[in-house]
C-alpha cells in the first residue's frame, strides 16, 4: 500500500491515497494524539476526557459524529442553544457589533457540534462582511446565522441568500445599485472571491454582472427587489445570456471553477497552509463537490476523515490562527474567562470576529504572524494562566493540573503535548524552558511555552 | 544635530522595559553598534499605501476639462473650490497641508502612473504594485525586500525596513532571507513575564523567556523557522523601538503635536525613529478606506485630509530635528478610479492615477500630463508612466544602487529627483 511520508511534497502525494479514508495502523494508530489533532482540524480542541472517549470508539463513528449529531446529543444541544440564545439577546439588545464575538466566542467554547462553528468560521471569512460599515448588529447577527445554517448545507443556497443578505448588501454596496449607472462593487467580489477566483472572469463579465443586480435594494432591513431601478435588458456574462441576479448567480455557480476554488480554500483552511496545492491534488474533491450538486457536507467528510488529514503528515502543517490558538488552550484546559476581554485580546493580534480586515477576509498562515501579533499572543496566554479569575475546570490552573496528577514543569509541558502541541519540543527547548531547578510556577512555564514556535501550529 | 543613539540609554531602557537578557543571546552586530552608533546620515524612504483605490480626479482635479464635468455630474469639483495648482489642475480642497508643501517646493504629483493590462482586482493589482510581477511567474518577493535583501544591514542592529500598522505585512517587504518587524502598535509592544517586565515572573527565571532567539534552529520545517526567526525580531525590535522612542520626544517640534488620526500617529511614531537615530531606512505605512463605491464625497475628503494634515505635521518635525533633506516620501494606491461616477455617488475600479512624493530636490509641480480623459480604456485612464520606472527612480537616484536586478528589468528612471 502506498503511504504518505512525513517528508514528502504535496505533489509527491497520490490524490487516490490522500483522499481515501484513513484507517489506524500500528504506525499511525487511533490514540490521545491523533484525536487531539481531529478535534483541532474539525473543531476548536477538545479536554482530555473528550479525547478519552474518542479513542475509545471506532474513528469511523467520532468523525461522523462531527457530521450528524446523535439522539443521545439532543438534550446537550438544546441545552447549549438556549443558554446561547440568551446571550445573543442580551448582546443584541446592546446594540454594539463588536459584542456580537462575545456571543460567538462562547459559542465555539461550549459547543456540541464543533464543524459547525468553525465551518460558519470559513464562511464568515469567505463572505466576509465587516462590522465597522455595516453597523447594525441585527444584520451581522442574521447573516451569522444564516451562515451557520447553510454551513455544510448547500453552497449555491449560501450563494444566493449572501447576495440578498442585508449586511452584505450594505457592505459591498448593493443597496445602492441603480439601473442608471451600475455599481461593480458585489458583482466583482462574488466572482472574484465568493465564486471562481481572480483571472476566471473578464471585466465585461463584471459590468455585465454588476447590471444584473441593479434594484436589489434593502426596505426595513430587509431584502427588497426594486423593479424600477432594475436593468431589464439581456446581459451577456460568462459565455452566457442571462436577465435576473438569480439567473445570473446560477450562470456563475454552473462554472467547473467554483468546486475547484471552494475545495481549494477548504484544503487550506483546514489542513495545510501552504505550499499551494497541485490542481491534481484538490481535482477529487472538487469532482465530490459536484457530484453532490454543490452540498458542502459530503467534499468536507471526505477531506476530513482522510488519510492526508489524518495522518502524521498533516500535523503542524497550518499556522494557529488567534482563535484556534485561544479556544483550543481553553476548550483543551476546560477553561472559562471573560469572553468580552478575550475578544478584544484577539482583535489586538488580528481576529476581530466580525470585523474582517477586508472583502478578502484573513489571510491565515504565515499572515497571521509578526512582530507584533507574537508578543500580543504570548502576552495573551500570559494573562489566561496568571488572571485568578480565570478558572480551569473550576480551579486555579496549578489546582486544575495537580488534579489531574500534573505538578511540575515537565508534567505540564507532556500534558500540552498531548493535548495542544501538534509538534513536540526539542530536548534543548525542554530544557531551556524547565531550567535545572525543581518545579517552577506552572503559569510561568506556560507562559513562556507560548513564546515557542511549536506553540502556534496546529 | 542630530540624536545619535545612546549605548547607556539603551542599557537604562532594557533594564526597565527590555525582554532581552543582556548578554544572553543578543546577536553581536548588534552591540557593535550599540558601541559605534548608529549611522544617521542615510537616505530614507517612507512609503504611505493609500489601500482601496484612490479617486486621482477627485485629488489633483482638472477643473478645467469639458469631459470631467460631464464625467462626475455629482462627484465632480467645483472650479471655485479646488486650491489651484496651475490653470488646469487643483488640489482637492481637503489637502491644504500638502498644496503648502508644494508651494514650498517639496512636493511633487507624477500623473498617469500604471502598468500595461491593468488588473482592477484590489489584491491582484495591489500585488502587482508590490511585486513588479503579474500571477506568472511571480516568486512571493517585494520590490523594497529585494532592496533591503541586496543592501543588507551591515553593522546596524536595526532593521533595514519596518512596517507599521494592525494590517498584514505588505508584501512589497518581503524577500528571502529578509525579517521585517511590522508593529501594530508601540505601547502593547512589549511582553509580560519577563525579567524586569511587566508582571515579572515569579521564580525570577525570566532571562528563559523567548528561548528560540537563542536555541538552535528547529530543523527543517519552514513554517517553524518563519515562527523562530519572527519571534527573534520581535524581541530585537521590541527592545530597540522602546528604548528608540524614550530618547526621542512625541510631537512635531516647536509645541506642535501630530494629528490624532491613525495616519498621523503612525507618521509620528515613523518620525520619533528617525530622529532618535534608528539606521532603518524603509518604512511602510498604510491608509485604508479609498474603495469609494459609494457616497464618496464625505469618505474622500476625510481619508485625503487625513493623509495631507499627517504628511505636513511629518515634514514639519523632520524639519525642526534638521532631518528633513534625508527624508523621501512616496504616496500610492493600487489603482485610480473609474472616470464616469457610478449611481450610488460613487466610484468604481479604475486604472492609471497619480503618485505623490514629497522631499528635498525634486523636480517639483506636476511631472507628466494628466491622461486623456475622452481617449479611455475601457472607461479608465490610460497609463503614461510605468510604476516601475518611479521604483527604478527611487533606487538610482535616492538610494544611488542600480535598479535593474531588484526590479527584474531595466525600467528607464523619471526626472523627478535632482
Amino acid at each position: 500500500m502506498t503511504t504518505i511520508e512525513h517528508g514528502m511534497t504535496l505533489d509527491q502525494i497520490d490524490p487516490e491515497v490522500a483522499w481515501s479514508a484513513w484507517e489506524p495502523s500500528a504506525a499511525e494508530p487511533w490514540d490521545d494524539r491523533r484525536a487531539a489533532m481531529l478535534y483541532r482540524r474539525a473543531g476548536f480542541g477538545a479536554s482530555g476526557a473528550t479525547l478519552r472517549d474518542a479513542v475509545s470508539r471506532p474513528v469511523v463513528e467520532v468523525i461522523d459524529g462531527f457530521f450528524e449529531a446523535t439522539e443521545s446529543e439532543a438534550a446537550a444541544i438544546e441545552a447549549f442553544e438556549s443558554e446561547s440564545e440568551l446571550i445573543a439577546s442580551a448582546v443584541r439588545s446592546g446594540g454594539d457589533v463588536a459584542r456580537l464575538s462575545t456571543w460567538w466566542l462562547h459559542r465555539m467554547v461550549n459547543t456540541p457540534r464543533p464543524l459547525v462553528e468553525k465551518m460558519t468560521l470559513f464562511w464568515h471569512g469567505h463572505f466576509a462582511t465587516g462590522g465597522e460599515k455595516v453597523r447594525d448588529i441585527e444584520m451581522m447577527y442574521r447573516q451569522n446565522v444564516m451562515l451557520r445554517e447553510s454551513a455544510l448545507g448547500d453552497f449555491r443556497k449560501l450563494v444566493h441568500g449572501v447576495a440578498k443578505d442585508p449586511a452584505m448588501l450594505i457592505y459591498l454596496d448593493s443597496a445602492t445599485n441603480r439601473k442608471a449607472h451600475a455599481n461593480e462593487n458585489f458583482a466583482r467580489e462574488l466572482m472574484e472571491l465568493f465564486c471562481l477566483g481572480e483571472g476566471h472572469y473578464t471585466e465585461a463579465d463584471v459590468q455585465e454582472l454588476a447590471r444584473c443586480f441593479t434594484g436589489w435594494e434593502i426596505r426595513r432591513r430587509q431584502f427588497r427587489f426594486n423593479p424600477y431601478q432594475h436593468d431589464e435588458g439581456v446581459k451577456r456574462l460568462l459565455g452566457g445570456e442571462v436577465r435576473s441576479g438569480e439567473e445570473a448567480i446560477d450562470r456563475v455557480l454552473d462554472q467547473p471553477q467554483v468546486p475547484r476554488f471552494i475545495a481549494r480554500k477548504a484544503f487550506r483552511f483546514f489542513v495545510c497552509d501552504e505550499p499551494e496545492a497541485p490542481d491534481a491534488l484538490i481535482e477529487p474533491l472538487a469532482q465530490r463537490f459536484v457530484a453532490d450538486g454543490l452540498k458542502i457536507g459530503g467534499m468536507m467528510r471526505m477531506l476530513i476523515g482522510s488519510r492526508l488529514a489524518m495522518s502524521d503528515w498533516s500535523l503542524g502543517r497550518k499556522v494557529r490562527s488567534p482563535i484556534e490558538m485561544a479556544i483550543g488552550l481553553m476548550r483543551a484546559c476546560e477553561a472559562t474567562t471573560d469572553l468580552n476581554r478575550l475578544s478584544e485580546s484577539l482583535a489586538s493580534i488580528g481576529q476581530a470576529l466580525f470585523f474582517p480586515p477586508n472583502v478578502k477576509g484573513w489571510d491565515g498562515g504565515r499572515a497571521w504572524i509578526n512582530s507584533s501579533t507574537l508578543v500580543g499572543r504570548a502576552n495573551l496566554i500570559h494573562d489566561l494562566v496568571h488572571d485568578p479569575k480565570v478558572r480551569f475546570g473550576g480551579k486555579g490552573f496549578a489546582e486544575w493540573l495537580s488534579g489531574d496528577g500534573v505538578d511540575g514543569g515537565a508534567g505540564l509541558v507532556d500534558r500540552m503535548t498531548k493535548l495542544y502541541l501538534a509538534v513536540p519540543l526539542s530536548q534543548e527547548q525542554r530544557q531551556r524552558l524547565l531550567g535545572d531547578g525543581p518545579a517552577k510556577n506552572l503559569a510561568d512555564v506556560m507562559g513562556r511555552l507560548a513564546t515557542l514556535p511549536q506553540f502556534h501550529v496546529a | 544635530m542630530m540624536k545619535r543613539f545612546d549605548r547607556r540609554e539603551f542599557l537604562k531602557a532594557s533594564a526597565v522595559g527590555g525582554v532581552v537578557a543582556v548578554g544572553a543571546g543578543m546577536p553581536s552586530p548588534w552591540m557593535r553598534a550599540l558601541a559605534e552608533g548608529s549611522k544617521g546620515d542615510d537616505r530614507i524612504l517612507v512609503v504611505i499605501q493609500m489601500s482601496g483605490g484612490n479617486d486621482g480626479l477627485n485629488t489633483v482635479v482638472p477643473y478645467r476639462d469639458e469631459a470631467y464635468r460631464k464625467a462626475r455630474p455629482q462627484l465632480g469639483i467645483a472650479a471655485d473650490q479646488v486650491l489651484k495648482i496651475n490653470d488646469q489642475l487643483g488640489f482637492h480642497p481637503s489637502l491644504r497641508g500638502v498644496a503648502k508643501l508644494l508651494e514650498s517646493g517639496r512636493f511633487s504629483i507624477v500623473q498617469g502612473v500604471g502598468y500595461e493590462r491593468p488588473n482592477r482586482s484590489h489584491f491582484e493589482s495591489m500585488d502587482i504594485w508590490h511585486t513588479c510581477q503579474r500571477k506568472e511567474g511571480r516568486v512571493g518577493e517585494g520590490w523594497l525586500g529585494r532592496w533591503i535583501a541586496s543592501t543588507g544591514s551591515g553593522d546596524s542592529a536595526d532593521s533595514l525596513g519596518l512596517h507599521l500598522g494592525r494590517e498584514q505585512q505588505p508584501l512589497a517587504m518581503v524577500a528571502r532571507g529578509v525579517q521585517v518587524p511590522s508593529i501594530a502598535s508601540v505601547d502593547q509592544f512589549r511582553l509580560k513575564g519577563t525579567q524586569g517586565g511587566d508582571g515579572g515572573s515569579a521564580d525570577g527565571s525570566g532571562s528563559a523567556v523567548m528561548p528560540a532567539a537563542a536555541a538552535s534552529k528547529t530543523g527543517d520545517d519552514p513554517l517553524l523557522d518563519f515562527l523562530e526567526s519572527s519571534t527573534e525580531v520581535a524581541v530585537a525590535a521590541s527592545a530597540r523601538l522602546d528604548a528608540a522612542l524614550r530618547s526621542a520626544p512625541a510631537g512635531v517640534g516647536g509645541g506642535g503635536e501630530f494629528p490624532a488620526t491613525g495616519l498621523g500617529e503612525k507618521l509620528g511614531v515613523v518620525s520619533r525613529l528617525i530622529r532618535a537615530g534608528l539606521s532603518t531606512r524603509v518604512y511602510y505605512v498604510t491608509l485604508d478606506g479609498f474603495d469609494t463605491h459609494a457616497q464618496q464625497p464625505a469618505a474622500h475628503a476625510a481619508l485625503l485630509r487625513q493623509w495631507s494634515d499627517a504628511v505636513a505635521a511629518f515634514v514639519e518635525s523632520l524639519g525642526e530635528a534638521g532631518q528633513r533633506e534625508r527624508v523621501l516620501v512616496m504616496t500610492f494606491s493600487e489603482f485610480g478610479r473609474r472616470v464616469a461616477e457610478n449611481a450610488s455617488q460613487g466610484t468604481d475600479h479604475g486604472a492609471a492615477a497619480p503618485v505623490f512624493f514629497c522631499g528635498p530636490s525634486l523636480a517639483q509641480g506636476v511631472i507628466g500630463n494628466l491622461p486623456s480623459l475622452t481617449d479611455l480604456d475601457d472607461g479608465d485612464l490610460k497609463h503614461a508612466i510605468d510604476f516601475r520606472q518611479l521604483y527604478a527612480t527611487v533606487i538610482e537616484r535616492w538610494f544611488g544602487v542600480p535598479s535593474q536586478e531588484i526590479l527584474g528589468a531595466k525600467y528607464e528612471p523619471i526626472g523627478l529627483l535632482g
